[in-house]
């Protein structure tokens, strides 16, 4: 991997803050014009940004600061909770996931999830991987094993556990179990990662690891991820994204943020001077 | 205990190679410029002096991207112990070298003024401490790369060496002044020009300090003056 | 490196807090000790109860109380393997009633509509019916089954029971499938899943040792009850030849020989008795073998 050099556009103004300057690849995720609402309280209001595909993207923001909200949106997640709504759109490559033409099973196979705390199913390592292949319906022996060793190297896991597959995930430590989580949302080949607080549990080594997954991951997917670290987010994401009290408050170069951020409620809250 | 880059996080790494390889250039740059100076100087031709003052700016371009690139890994990595330290000698050190390349500036002018005027003998007065000087900044880029603690603690040995040598050299000059008052400007511009080979020299002491500081955590500075 | 300032020195441990950690080290002591002594109390009836089954059950087990009819009244001889045999019927037919309606009313109300107001009502009413007496489940079996169908019989007993089993088997089954983490199912609905895949793939497997349980529980509880059957399925001094005729149980066997005035018939209830103990006790712990988690 080439290094590159650091672009002085990262460090001036963006002219906006829907889209940063030097952002180059066309908009992949769009959210216009969104509010959500969670029975009669509005958790977003009125955000309006748009994510670049083959990007790190993350959300900070305190608690309930509505940025896991957003996330679980884009998959749909939250129409699992009683008494949702929302108002405004989110596209993907321009088609509204809202639309009655889209299914939300099609669109959640499209992008993948990974959760706060690793979640593999009680089942052995090969089948926690192949199980967003069984739900598609195949069951092809030889694709399932390609499938694994595929999705499994690209989390670095292969060497680790291709002499135990059969053994039961719950088995692995707490890294090796997130990296799996990781292995099965990608063994169904999506385009978008949705991460929300993947390293919250884990210790530093285990953390860096999956860093450095992200920031290998980021040359197939789009990644959006939501973490409670600062320095998480600075050290992976390309982008980043303040939320406060529901709202966007700005959207600009992780570089950029963590170095001169406009809006003094951003600097606030990354330089801990938050209330 | 040898410094290695190599973290688990590659853009940690790339970013900290970066930074690296950008003091290397700056080093072989300000290197190069400071012979032509010297070229210039003892070839009397001017080209080489004008050379090296145009390519100065460059020099200046790449200290602030070392600023640039330090400033980005500690927002985005926030290194801790030998990182820390080494992004911030790195940045010191980038510094440092931008001097020289300011000094090397100095000198090239001073040898354009010099050229105007007839060649004198006393020129070769100059070798040794030109000689000490060159070595002492190439020392100090080696004990960069090589994280040489040992060769960095020798070139602060040689700085003091490097004072006495332009200090008799002064002090001689100043004698052929009052010999031959017609080579005024020539002598003046000699002393001039020991001078700023006598602040590379400092500088090559400071990246020393530096790297010292990087490498062992020790702060070498101001000790026993 | 000098330490700056240290606060003056203290005493780490102070009179008083000996004081009052001894108080609290007695007092914890005593709870304990009153805690183990009234643990030890509950195994009390409970040994009592099994030595007195055995002391006077075990006489008369012989291999023949399997395979023989009840004697008649006054006379000796003979078992109760048709009691056995209707038992084992009714419970099955009470089973086959009652677990599919239960759990897939518990699979609906905890993964399809955990928060709709029919859920609500459902497991309200599931934990008022368990409340209920079971002998009002025999009279509405009986008004159901056996006033239609004109005569007693095993299905009639078996759907008394499966009336007093449902509630069980319902919010048990609920209580297993809630359970499953909730990590499994976002896991799953996550990666694309329908609620269909979620629940026959993640969650079933997750909650089955838990739904088994429950039901064990269940079988066992109507396995030993007398009123429910008492008036649907009757009683039989013969072996039954299908589910639509008077069937005998060994609840209902034990609570006519006990009432006899003779002996040996007392002496064949605490038998009978011994049997369903160890019936019920051994289907519960073959449940716990079966579907004891294997992964923790």
């Amino acid at each position: 991997m080439n290094p590159t050099s650091i672009n002085s556009t990262e460090l001036l103004p963006s002219s906006s803050k829907v889209t940063p300057s030097g952002v180059t690849n066309e908009t992949f995720i769009k959210v216009i014009n969104f509010d959500f609402f969670y029975g009669k309280k509005q958790t977003l209001f009125n955000i309006n940004f748009a994510i670049p595909s083959k990007h790190v993207t993350s959300f900070i923001g305190p608690s309930g600061s509505g940025k896991s909200t957003l996330l679980r949106n884009f998959n749909r997640m939250n129409e699992l909770l009683p008494g949702v709504r929302h108002e405004g759109d989110i596209t993907i490559e321009g088609r509204s996931i809202f639309d009655a033409s889209i299914e939300i099973i099609a669109l959640r196979r499209r992008i993948g999830m990974v959760f706060q705390k690793s979640n593999p199913f009680p089942r052995s390592i090969y089948e926690n991987v192949v199980f967003p292949l069984r739900i598609m319906g195949c069951h092809k022996r030889a694709h399932l094993n390609e499938t694994v060793e595929r999705s499994l190297r690209s989390v670095a896991l292969w060497d680790e556990v291709k002499d135990r597959l059969g053994e039961n995930a719950l088995g692995l430590s707490g890294g090796q179990m997130q990296r799996l989580c990781i292995a099965r949302a990608i063994a169904g080949q999506p385009d978008i990662l949705l991460m929300d607080e993947p390293c919250s549990a884990l210790d530093p080594i285990a953390t860096a690891k999956i860093e450095e997954l992200i920031v290998e991951l980021k040359k197939e997917f789009t990644i959006i991820i939501v973490t409670h670290s600062m320095q998480q987010a600075s050290r992976v994401s390309d982008l980043t994204a303040f939320f406060n009290f529901g709202k966007l408050i700005e959207f600009d170069h992780t570089n950029r943020i963590f170095t001169a951020p406009i809006e003094k409620q951003t600097e606030d809250y990354i330089t801990g001077r938050f209330g | 205990m040898a410094y290695s880059r190599s973290h688990i996080l590659t853009p940690f790494t790339e970013k900290l190679d970066q930074i690296h390889s950008s003091i290397m250039t700056i080093g072989e740059l300000a290197r190069a410029n400071f012979k032509n100076a010297i070229c210039g100087l003892f070839e009397r031709n001017d080209d080489y002096c004008n050379n090296a003052i145009a390519n100065d700016e460059e020099i200046d371009l790449l200290e602030m991207q070392i600023d640039r690139e330090g400033l980005y890994i500690m927002s985005r990595f926030q290194p801790v112990a030998s990182d820390l330290r080494y992004v911030i000698s790195s940045m010191k050190i980038g510094a440092n070298i931008e001097r020289i390349g300011d000094q090397v500036v100095s000198i090239a002018r001073r040898s354009r003024k010099i050229n105007e005027h007839p060649e004198v003998p006393e020129l070769h007065e100059l070798d040794k401490v030109i000689k000490l000087a060159m070595k002492m900044f190439d020392d100090a880029l080696r004990a960069y790369t090589e994280e040489n603690e040992t060769l960095a603690l020798h070139i602060k040995t040689q700085d003091k060496q490097l004072d006495r040598l332009n200090k008799e050299l002064n002090e001689r000059l100043i004698l052929r002044m009052q010999d031959d008052s017609s080579k005024i400007p020539i002598y003046f511009n000699l002393i001039f020009i020991s001078r700023c080979l006598e602040r590379i020299g400092d500088h090559a002491a400071n990246i020393a300090e530096d790297v010292v500081f990087a490498v062992s955590a020790e702060d070498i500075r101001h000790l026993g003056s | 490196m000098m330490i700056p300032h240290s606060n003056p020195p203290h005493h780490f441990f102070s009179n008083h807090e000996k004081k009052t950690s001894f108080l609290r080290l007695w007092s914890n002591q005593l709870l304990t000790t009153l805690c183990v002594l009234f643990s030890f109390f509950t195994l009390v009836p409970l040994f009592s109860l099994l030595y007195l089954l055995i002391h006077k059950g075990l006489p008369l087990l012989h291999f023949s109380v399997f395979t023989k009819l009840p004697p008649p009244p006054g006379l000796h001889g003979g078992g109760f393997g048709n009691a056995i045999i209707g038992t084992i019927t009714m419970v099955g037919i009470a089973t086959l009633l009652s677990a599919p309606i239960g759990i897939l009313g518990a699979i609906y109300i905890s993964e399809y509509a955990p928060h709709s107001s029919l859920t609500a009502t459902v497991r309200f009413i599931a934990k008022l019916l368990t409340g209920i007496p079971s002998i009002i489940c025999g009279a509405f079996a009986f008004a159901l089954v056996v006033l239609h169908t004109g005569q007693f019989s095993a299905l009639a007993g078996g759907a008394a029971l499966s009336i007093l089993m449902l509630p069980t088997i319902l919010l048990t089954s609920e209580q297993a499938l809630m359970g499953v983490p909730s990590s499994y199912r976002d896991a799953s609905y996550g990666l694309g899943a329908t609620p269909f895949q979620t629940i026959w793939r993640i969650v079933l497997p997750e909650a089955l040792p838990a739904m088994m349980m429950g039901m064990m529980l269940a079988v066992a509880r109507a396995a030993g009850e007398t009123a429910p059957v008492l008036f649907t399925a009757l009683f039989s001094q013969q072996w039954a030849s299908s589910i639509m005729e008077p069937t005998a149980s060994l609840s209902v066997l034990i609570y006519n020989f006990s009432a006899l005035p003779y002996h040996y018939q007392v002496q064949m209830a605490w038998t009978a008795s011994l049997v369903l103990v160890a019936m019920v006790t051994g289907t519960n712990i073959l449940a716990q073998l079966l579907f004891r988690r294997k992964f923790q």
